[in-house]
This record gives C-alpha cells, sequence and structure tokens, in this order.
C-alpha cells in the first residue's frame, strides 16, 4: 500500500494523542521533534512499563503507539498483546535501533503497523499519518458495517412486524365484519319485500360491501400466511400437484371449455399446498382472463443449467432443456380438454427448446445444489400492458374492473411470495391482446439431480 | 323413539349465539338450545354448580375458544378430564383456523373441530350438519342426567 505526497504531511487535520513506549529520553524527545517538524498536533506521554502502558491506553485513549522494539523492563511487541487485549484499534509503530529485516517481518505480521529506524526519523511522519489515516478508514468501515447490520435487523424486525400487523389484523377484523355481514344478510332475507324498494337496495349494498371486505380480508390474511412460516421443503413431484389444480378448477375448466397440455412435471423442492396454491393461481387467471374464444393454456418446463444460475444479477440465457439420453424417450404431456384428461406423446424436439427471446434479466437469490427448474404457464387470453408487467405482482393490484373480472387481485402476490420463498422468481411475458406467459423458477428436488421424473 | 336433544352453547359474543340459536332453530328436529357467554358459567353448567344444580345435562356441547373468565381451552380440558362428563361430545366452533389451536383442542379431546364461516349461509350450514351428524348420524350415549 502506498501513500502519494499528501498535504496533511505537513498540517494533519486534528490533535493526536501519541503513545511512546520508550526508555531513552533522548530518543523520545527526537521523536516528538521530528513530529512537531512535520506538523502534527500532538500531545505525547511516555512510558517504560507495562502497567503504565496499560493505564495510559486506558485512560488516555491514544490515537498512536510509537515502541521501541526492546527496553530494560519490557518489550515494545508486547505492548501488541496488550492493545489486542484492550480491544482497542490503536496502530503501533516501532521506532527503534537497528533491527533485522527477519525481527522486521516478524513484528509486522504480528500486527505492528510499521517500523522506522531511529536513524531514519524523517521517515516517521509518513508512517504515522499512514497509520492513522488507516485507522481512520477503518473506523468508518467498521460503523458502517455496524450501521448495515443494524439497518438489516431494523428491517427484518419490520417486516415480521408487519406481517404480524397484517395477520393480527385482519384476524380480529374478521369477526365484527363477520357479525356486520351475517346480519345484514338475516335482515335483507327476513324483511325483504316488507320495506320499501330503497330499503331493500340499501340492505343489498350493505351487504355487498360487507362481503367484499371479508373477501378482501381474507385475501390479506392469506398473503401474510404465505410469508409468515416458511414451510418445510420436501420432494414434491408436480405432476401430483397438477392433479390437484385441475381438480380443484374443475367447474372453471368445465365451464370455459379450457384446454391445457401439460409437459410431464418434474419434481422440485417445495411444499405441496403452496405449489398447489401457485399453480392454480396461474392456471386459473389464463382461464379467467380469456378472450371470447376457448381458452388454450400450455404448462412448460425446462431444466436451468446449475452453471447458468449465479448469485449476482445475469441474464438467464434462453437454456435447452437437456434432456439426458436415457430418458428423452419417452416425454408425455398430459392434455385436459374439460375436465378430461388424457395422455399424449409430444415429439422431445417440442420441449427441447424454448424462443429464442424468452430470455430475462432475473436476479437468481440463492444456488441450491440441483439448479433450477422454469416453469412457464402460456394463455392466448387478453394479455398485459407493458408497464403493468411488473406491478401486477404488487398486493391488490388489479387491471380489470370487477365486473369485467371478479377478484381482489392478491393471486399474484401471493404466488411471488411463495416462489421467491424458495430462492425462485416469478415474471410475466405478454402483450395486450396476444396472451400472457407467465414464468418461475423452483429449486430442483433435493434427491434428485437428473431430468423430469419418469 | 323421539326425545329432544339438548344443546349448550358457549359463546361470548350474543350476536353469535343468535345466530347459532337461529341456525339451529331452522333444523327439522326441535332441539333444546341453552347457553352461556364465558366459561366460568360454563363449567358451572356442566357440573351443576350454584345457579345450575338443577341443571340437566346437555347432549352436545358447542364451544367456542377465546372465551372470557375462563378459555375455552381450560373448559374443554376440565370437562375432559371428568370421568362423566367426558361423554358428552364438544364440538369446537371457533374463528380461529390456526393449526395450534386445531392440534391443542384434539389434545385435549374435543370430539370435532369446526372453524366458523365467514359466510351466512355456510355459517347456517356448518351449524345445521353438526346437528344433524350428532344428533340424526351418530349414536350418543343415552340416560345420561335423567
Amino acid at each position: 500500500m502506498s501513500i502519494g505526497p499528501t498535504k496533511t504531511e505537513t498540517a494533519p487535520v486534528a490533535k493526536i494523542h501519541v503513545l511512546q513506549v520508550e526508555d531513552n529520553p533522548l530518543d523520545s524527545e527526537l521523536v516528538q521533534r521530528e513530529l512537531r517538524r512535520a506538523g502534527f498536533d500532538f500531545t505525547a506521554t511516555v512510558v517504560q512499563t507495562r502497567a503504565d502502558f496499560i493505564r495510559e491506553v486506558e485512560e488516555h485513549c491514544p490515537q498512536i503507539v510509537l515502541a521501541d522494539y526492546n527496553l530494560p523492563q519490557w518489550r515494545g511487541m508486547e505492548a501488541l498483546a496488550v492493545l489486542e487485549h484492550e480491544n482497542v484499534d490503536v496502530p503501533l509503530i516501532l521506532v527503534t535501533g537497528a533491527l533485522g529485516e527477519v525481527t522486521a517481518v516478524e513484528c509486522l505480521k504480528k500486527g505492528a503497523t510499521d517500523y522506522v529506524l531511529k536513524g531514519a526519523l524523517a521517515r516517521l511522519p509518513v508512517a504515522v499519518h499512514r497509520a492513522l489515516r488507516e485507522r481512520t478508514l477503518r473506523l468508518q468501515r467498521k460503523m458502517a458495517e455496524h450501521e448495515l447490520a443494524q439497518k438489516v435487523e431494523e428491517l427484518a424486525r419490520s417486516n415480521k412486524e408487519l406481517e404480524q400487523f397484517a395477520y393480527v389484523a385482519s384476524h380480529d377484523l374478521q369477526e365484527p365484519l363477520r357479525m356486520v355481514a351475517s346480519y345484514t344478510q338475516l335482515l335483507g332475507e327476513r324483511y325483504k319485500g316488507k320495506l320499501d324498494e330503497t330499503a331493500d337496495k340499501y340492505i343489498d349494498y350493505a351487504v355487498e360491501g360487507a362481503k367484499r371486505m371479508q373477501t378482501l380480508i381474507q385475501d390479506l390474511l392469506a398473503f401474510s400466511r404465505a410469508g409468515r412460516n416458511r414451510p418445510a421443503q420436501s420432494d414434491v413431484d408436480c405432476n401430483v400437484v397438477m392433479k390437484d389444480v385441475l381438480q380443484n378448477l374443475a367447474s372453471s375448466i368445465d365451464e370455459s371449455g379450457a384446454v391445457i397440455a401439460c409437459d410431464d412435471l418434474p419434481v422440485v423442492a417445495a411444499d405441496r399446498m403452496q405449489l398447489t396454491q401457485l399453480l392454480q393461481n396461474l392456471i386459473g387467471n389464463a382461464i379467467k382472463f380469456r378472450k371470447d374464444n376457448t381458452p388454450l393454456i400450455s404448462v412448460k418446463v425446462e431444466r436451468l443449467k446449475v452453471e447458468s444460475a449465479r448469485i449476482e444479477p445475469i441474464k438467464i440465457a434462453p437454456i435447452k432443456t437437456e434432456l439426458a439420453k436415457n430418458e428423452s424417450a419417452k416425454t408425455e404431456a398430459t392434455k385436459v380438454e374439460g375436465a378430461r384428461i388424457e395422455a399424449t406423446k409430444l415429439e422431445p424436439a417440442k420441449l427441447e427448446a424454448t424462443k429464442p427471446d424468452t430470455a430475462k434479466p432475473e436476479v437468481v437469490k440463492t444456488l441450491p445444489a440441483n439448479g433450477f427448474w422454469q416453469f412457464s404457464v402460456s394463455d392466448e387470453g387478453i394479455g398485459i400492458a407493458p408497464e403493468h408487467l411488473e406491478s401486477i405482482f404488487s398486493v391488490f393490484h388489479r387491471l380489470n374492473t370487477r365486473a369485467e373480472y371478479p377478484g381482489n387481485g392478491i393471486g399474484l402476490a401471493i404466488s411471488k411470495k411463495i416462489v421467491e420463498q424458495y430462492g425462485g422468481t416469478i415474471w410475466v411475458e405478454s402483450s395486450p391482446g396476444q396472451g400472457s406467459t407467465f414464468k418461475f423458477t423452483l429449486p430442483a428436488a433435493i434427491g434428485q439431480a437428473k431430468g423430469a421424473s419418469a | 323413539m323421539v326425545c329432544t336433544q339438548e344443546v349448550l352453547i358457549v359463546d361470548d359474543n350474543p350476536a353469535d349465539l343468535n345466530l347459532a340459536q337461529e341456525a339451529l332453530a331452522r333444523c327439522k328436529r326441535q332441539n333444546k338450545i341453552s347457553s352461556v357467554t364465558d366459561g366460568e358459567q360454563a363449567v358451572a353448567f356442566l357440573f351443576r354448580r350454584g345457579a345450575y344444580i338443577n341443571q340437566l345435562r346437555p347432549n352436545l356441547v358447542i364451544l367456542d375458544l377465546n372465551l372470557p373468565k375462563k378459555d375455552g381451552r381450560a373448559v374443554l380440558e376440565e370437562l375432559k378430564s371428568d370421568p362423566d362428563l367426558r361423554k358428552i361430545p364438544v364440538v369446537i366452533f371457533s374463528t380461529s383456523q390456526a393449526s395450534s389451536d386445531i392440534v391443542r383442542s384434539y389434545q385435549l379431546g374435543a370430539n370435532c373441530y369446526v372453524s366458523k364461516p365467514v359466510d351466512l349461509k355456510a355459517y347456517f350450514a356448518a351449524l345445521q350438519s353438526i346437528e344433524e351428524f350428532w344428533f340424526g348420524l351418530a349414536r350418543l350415549p343415552q340416560g345420561e342426567g335423567e
């Protein structure tokens, strides 16, 4: 580390306190004279014994220690041990007569900042200045680190408080609201037609409002719950999850006549319930936000190479699914029409590559041992305008009126939370009228380093 | 043989009590419905203490968890520790959906746990299902308290 010509050499900034470990009064005077000549504003105390040294360090907090190597009663280097023991960051410079190179290196290794020979005291101011500057930098860094750690802790705490708040609030809000909703409903039931028309209308409004608030609160509750206790990660077969999802969505699939083509899905490390919720949200949306024609939805999956997942933000290049030779033969796709499920054979080639432009800048936060799977859920629905591609993942964000498409705008927020819990990412590629493709990544199964499960 | 079944509802919210009574009144069976609004009353009622000395034992208890004075969990524990009273089926009927509450209730011997549905129709349906199950389908111990 070199230090360039500095003006501080001639004009050090603040007054410093120097602690000298020296038995020769003449030497200590020479050292002080050198410092004064260089323009240091300082006070100095000279000690000769360990006891005095400790007392000085404790009582007067010197900014720097200048120690002779050999004292009759003590060795200057032992001062280092004292400083360490006192846990104070004070640089120590050896100011000494002849010191062999080996000894010098040894001293530096042990933590001395520098050494200056008494015969070449002119070098002392530079050494002192450098030592002080390094100390300042160290202190600043320490402070910054401390502040950062505090901020992180604060953030974690406020996050936790917020989640707790959302949970408690939505839970406690539910009770009185249930009463309002129940009794307005009862009123409506019992007195409909017995009051005038306006009264009936007012009761309807009250019931509607209360019901909507109930679903909002329940959604809020679901959202806060999704982030609270991270469920245990275990190996989950997504094909099984998919079956559940299709069953849960059976009525809307039936009603819309949706056709869902689905790859053979892998085993991932996640929680089955959460995974069901995630896929159900995405497929449910794909059905809900359809155009007038029959919704065609495809669920695809590809393996991301382990080395493509980095800790730094990177672009995940379009990656071909690497189907290991021995398992490429039977890549099945499950096709669903209405509530019917039939398996069809797909050409492996169809699965192999995605369009070259599907690369997406995303941060892969953690690095699971077996890498990630990338899922995509594509529809030919109404699509999303570019300015909304990110914001649709925030809570209660809705792009359409309730009359057009019912919902509270919580599904994608929950989906995002679920995916991010496992270190994955979720994003959407879409343009209005052109359909949407939601993509997300999930860590591959813990016990499985191969491709899709057969 | 038709005999009137007696239900004890323990809930501190009078509005909830009314709803429950309303729901049970709509059942095809005529049930006698009693209610108390805190845990201490519930225990006194069941153990026939104080004002409840001449009380008949209910055939079914519908118990809320969060109650004043004595918590629903404590009521449940006391009830299920009594060799006689433990025969009475207890349905926990609470807003809580916390799995800790559910697990704890079953550990203490609850016969089933039903979360209070938010929607009125579902709320009525839940209570009516409870009534139908315990008084229509299940066989209960007879001759209790007569």
